[in-house]
């Protein structure tokens, strides 16, 4: 009588606890979110100071993103400033993580035998971490609901051996679940708490930081002063929290971004100073590693 | 007689991809074939999926005969070593070696005996080198291995004569077995020919061919839009690729809510193509409809699929809808000041900047174009607000085109609108071109803005890096001008930008710049004849003596050279002027140099008063015609000469005792190659 029972629509929290718990058994180990503003859970050091150097990995992690200029005063059905990703990499890549992969969807209620799943030539490249990786995003019905990456560089470094990112979006992954247009509209938990009741304010407020109220003067201060201490944190060749002052600096320049007040030109020379960092980063870290 | 075959499994491959790794493994596996004189079907195919590359060969012999040959050793005198290795290589006896005499020297020899050789061994042998040495576009790499592939390969099947071969290839071993299911890879099968192989997958609707599927989904597009009065574009970049981004193809009609119609067309179809892979349909007025198709790589037998894309489809221009609602409604002048804040480069200014030099710019072309100042000046003032926009910020490549929407919705003039859509074309060598005087006014002064400031702030390309796209820019620059015909004086118009850049403070070398930037142009339209087939010595003499100014005229009369130079009047052309330089050449090498300007008063004979007449004739031809030259015409005038310069050759010895004479009758020479100058130096044409 099993096929009766009336599937229970996963909330979203239920679906992070699925996947915590799948890749849980895949021998990752469950990190909690890294404590500082990114954009996108690669910025984490367990993948991006981790995918370099010989040693094995294996990590799976939710981690709260930010995207300053994708602010939509929580007006517009699918764009957030803040949103989250579930991250999962794992060194060496291991062979059968296709499979693994669509078992993974399956735990969150997507049989990948009556959907159409699609892996999408998308070559990653990542600008400020002066990484580069090739792969797909994974559509489903033609929603993107995952980027799927074998790292073949990462802070200027070859990756040897290469690890394999897998990136949920998990909103909108949830909204395909859910059958929700809007992701303010997704259940949050089984007592019926939504999206929205948890982010609605924090989406109209940022976005209204980010846009309008962010102090560009200041910020473009701090940029110069986190960069130099990210340079002098280098030179003493302390990685991780040269690291963390970096990652300071590729949000104050997100918000700057959204702001405005930088032109594409101008973005270009930003991204090359952050990649520089992450460079000079990378080599220290490496070097932390043998 | 037997088969080949090969599968190749993998992670799912690009289709861009796959087309060239197709195209490379049959380059590769046929020239095998042909060094090792085996005899093989030659119409055969490679397929793939994107999961499975396949190669199928048939009518291969098992053996092959080789007959006797003699093995080339180590001369006689090399030491002793290297008779050693050549025994021990070949895997001979002492005995068996032999002295021979050769054009270049005594060398040991050996006889290979007349042998067979089993094509299987000879497989084994060389099928993993084959296979390496197909060149990706674009490789990866994966976990600990060192292999490189376009996606994770996970197994090779190859059969030959339907036995297994076996070989290495890295870290996989081939065997006669392949995964049967592309996504968990859990059924493995086992088989030892292709056409079982294609039975086995066709019942399980997997098409291996990919013209097969092509076929299929053009086929089934055909029938639903016959019935439903409906029409597609021709796509077939689009169409390649969803055929080789699937396997068992179902193509589904899908729709979205025909409110969206209302959003300008572009942006529809560029979310539908670029971004979903959706095929677009339109009415047989060519409007585009709520109509679009879906490839699906699995039969939606429960509905899933279509309501899935559709929702995806829904939300994406629900998404763009928003924008241009909001965005159509933005005045457009009242936004210009906000360029103030959006700067165009470092070091070159904000967009407001930028187009206040655009509207000087513009509007001095205006003057030559005989369009209105005034519209022109409007055109440039808004062009830029746009970028500003939520919709090109959703779709940059829609840049300029959402501009021209917007003016459109706003009531500005019909030509400012579509010179504000045209602003960025052309954009390189394949682009399309705008036509109306107002849009290319705007691309170009958008153009020369650029390059003036890109070169104004010492960023020039180099030869490997060119971040800005500025070989584009000016590759465009020169589109604009030949394909239009367009008459400017591009000199004077990069002083006067020059002078724009000045007045806002810019302290820019003018010097510097009109030099460097001229040679830059003159290279791009070197590169601009090279594509358009033009020989190499032709583009060299074209621009020796024609400058920025000439563009048009270079390139007219490239053209025209190019034309002509193996028939009549090209030849002549070019031997009279032959004859003539090379002789100057010599003689100028050793001492007498000369002017140009020979004096009729030290004539000898009527041949040297004829060639005098008749370059002075071409002279005044010159002299004579304005703008509307016809340069065949002046090719053939050119020509005309041949019986004055071969009379002079045959009758006249320039190297007179009398060093007067003679100096005098190498100025007449020096004066026809002058003369011949106004068509363009002919010295580098070779003849």
């Amino acid at each position: 009588m099993v096929s009766k029972i009336k599937k229970k629509t996963l909330s979203f929290q239920d679906t992070i606890f699925n996947l915590q718990k799948y890749w849980s058994k895949k021998g990752c180990v469950i990190l909690q979110p890294y404590d500082l503003e990114v954009g996108a859970g690669t910025f984490h050091p367990a993948t991006t100071l981790r995918s370099l150097g010989p040693k094995p990995w294996k990590t799976a992690y939710v981690q709260p993103s930010r995207r300053p200029t994708d602010g939509r005063y929580g007006d517009n059905p699918n764009r957030l400033q803040h949103y989250y990703q579930f991250q999962v990499l794992i060194k060496p890549s291991p062979k059968e993580i296709k499979k693994m992969y669509l078992n993974s969807l399956s735990s969150i209620g997507i049989n990948h035998e009556e959907h159409d799943i699609r892996f999408v030539e998308d070559d990653w490249e990542s600008p400020t971490l002066g990484a580069a990786g090739l792969g797909w995003e994974v559509w489903c019905d033609g929603m993107e609901v995952t980027q799927f990456t074998y790292f073949q560089q990462m802070a200027g470094v070859e990756c040897k051996p290469v690890s394999v990112e897998i990136t949920y979006g998990l909103e909108r992954l949830c909204m395909f679940i859910q059958n929700k247009k809007s992701v303010f509209d997704l259940i949050w938990n089984d007592e019926g708490i939504t999206y929205k009741d948890v982010f609605h304010q924090s989406e109209k407020e940022f976005s209204a930081y980010n846009f309008e109220y962010a102090n560009t003067d200041n910020l473009f201060k701090i940029f110069e002063m986190l960069e130099e201490e990210t340079k002098l944190l280098v030179e003493k060749k302390i990685s991780l929290p040269a690291y963390d002052q970096c990652l300071k600096c590729s949000h104050v320049f997100n918000i700057l971004d959204a702001r405005g007040v930088i032109s594409v030109a101008q973005r270009a020379e930003y991204i090359a100073r952050i990649r520089e960092l992450t460079k000079s980063i990378g080599k220290v870290w490496i070097e932390s590693q043998s | 007689m037997s088969e080949l075959f090969v599968e190749l499994f993998s992670e799912e491959i690009p289709a861009r991809l796959q087309i060239n790794a197709r195209n490379e493994l049959k380059k590769n596996i046929k020239n095998f074939f042909i060094d090792n004189q085996i005899k093989f079907n030659e119409n055969f195919n490679v397929y793939s999926t994107p999961n499975r590359l396949v190669l199928h060969i048939d009518k291969i012999p098992n053996e092959i005969k080789l007959s006797l040959e003699e093995i080339k050793g180590p001369n006689v005198n090399a030491p002793e070593k290297a008779l050693e290795g050549f025994i021990r290589s070949n895997n001979i006896i002492l005995e068996k070696i032999f002295k021979k005499n050769t054009e270049k020297g005594e060398f040991y020899f050996f006889k290979k005996e007349s042998r067979k050789i089993k094509v299987s061994d000879l497989l084994e042998k060389n099928l993993s080198e084959i296979l390496k040495k197909i060149a990706w576009n674009k490789s990866m790499k994966w976990a600990n291995y060192d292999l490189y592939w376009g996606r994770p390969l996970k197994s090779i099947l190859a059969i030959f004569n339907k036995k297994p071969l076996n070989f290495d290839f890295n870290h996989i071993n081939s065997s006669n077995k392949t995964f049967i299911d592309k996504s968990l890879e859990e059924g493995i099968k086992i088989f030892n020919d292709f056409h079982s192989y294609l039975k086995f997958f066709k019942q399980k609707g997997i098409l291996i061919d990919q013209d097969l599927r092509k076929k299929i989904i053009q086929n089934k597009i055909n029938e639903i839009i016959n019935k439903k009065n409906l029409k597609i574009e021709q796509n077939d970049s689009l169409i390649d690729e969803i055929v080789n981004i699937v396997e068992k193809p179902a193509v589904i009609l899908c729709d979205f809510d025909k409110k969206f119609l209302n959003i300008p067309s572009e942006i529809l179809i560029t979310t539908m193509q670029s971004h979903q892979k959706y095929l677009p349909t339109f009415d047989k007025k060519n409007n585009l409809t709520n109509n679009f198709f879906v490839v699906s790589d699995i039969k939606d037998t429960k509905g899933f699929v279509k309501l899935g894309n559709e929702r995806v489809i829904e939300a994406r221009l629900s998404d763009a809808e928003f924008f241009w609602e909001k965005n159509k409604t933005q005045n457009l002048v009242k936004q210009v000041d906000k360029l103030k804040n959006i700067n165009f480069f470092k070091g070159l200014g904000s967009y407001f900047d930028k187009i206040q030099r655009m509207r000087k710019l513009s509007s001095l072309i205006s003057d030559d174009f005989l369009i209105s100042k005034d519209k022109i000046e409007i055109a440039s003032s808004i062009c830029k607000v746009d970028l500003m926009s939520d919709l090109v910020g959703e779709f940059p490549e829609l840049q300029g085109i959402v501009g021209g929407h917007f003016a459109r919705f706003q009531g500005f003039d019909k030509e400012v609108c579509l010179a504000v859509s045209e602003q960025y074309l052309p954009n390189g060598m394949e682009s399309k071109l705008p036509k109306k005087m107002y849009s290319v006014a705007l691309s170009l002064s958008d153009k020369l803005d650029s390059l003036v400031g890109f070169f104004g702030i010492n960023l020039k390309p180099t030869s490997s890096k060119d971040p800005y796209a500025i070989r584009r820019m000016a590759i465009s620059l020169v589109r604009l001008i030949v394909e239009n015909e367009t008459k400017i004086k591009l000199k004077d118009l990069i002083v006067y930008t020059c002078s724009v850049y000045r007045d806002q403070g810019y302290e820019f070398d003018i010097k510097k710049i009109q030099n460097e930037l001229s040679d830059f142009i003159i290279e791009r339209l070197k590169n601009y004849l090279k594509e358009k087939k033009i020989r190499q010595d032709i583009i060299e003499s074209s621009t020796f003596l024609l400058g920025l100014d000439d563009i048009l005229k270079a390139y007219k009369k490239s053209i025209c050279l190019n034309r002509n130079i193996k028939k009549e009047i090209g030849l002549e052309t070019i031997a009279a002027y032959k004859r003539c330089s090379n002789i100057l050449n010599t003689e100028e090498k050793i001492t007498i140099e000369t002017l140009g300007f020979a004096d009729p008063g030290l004539f000898k004979n009527d041949y040297e008063k004829k060639l005098y007449k008749k370059i002075n004739d071409i002279r005044k031809y010159f002299l004579s015609i304005g703008k509307d030259e016809n340069y065949e015409e002046s090719l053939k005038i050119l020509s005309s000469i041949k019986n004055e310069v071969n009379d002079f050759f045959d009758n006249v010895i320039v190297n007179d005792e009398d060093i007067i004479i003679k100096k005098n009758r190498l100025e007449l020479l020096n004066m026809l190659c002058k003369t011949f100058d106004n068509y363009f130096n002919f010295s580098k044409i070779e003849a």
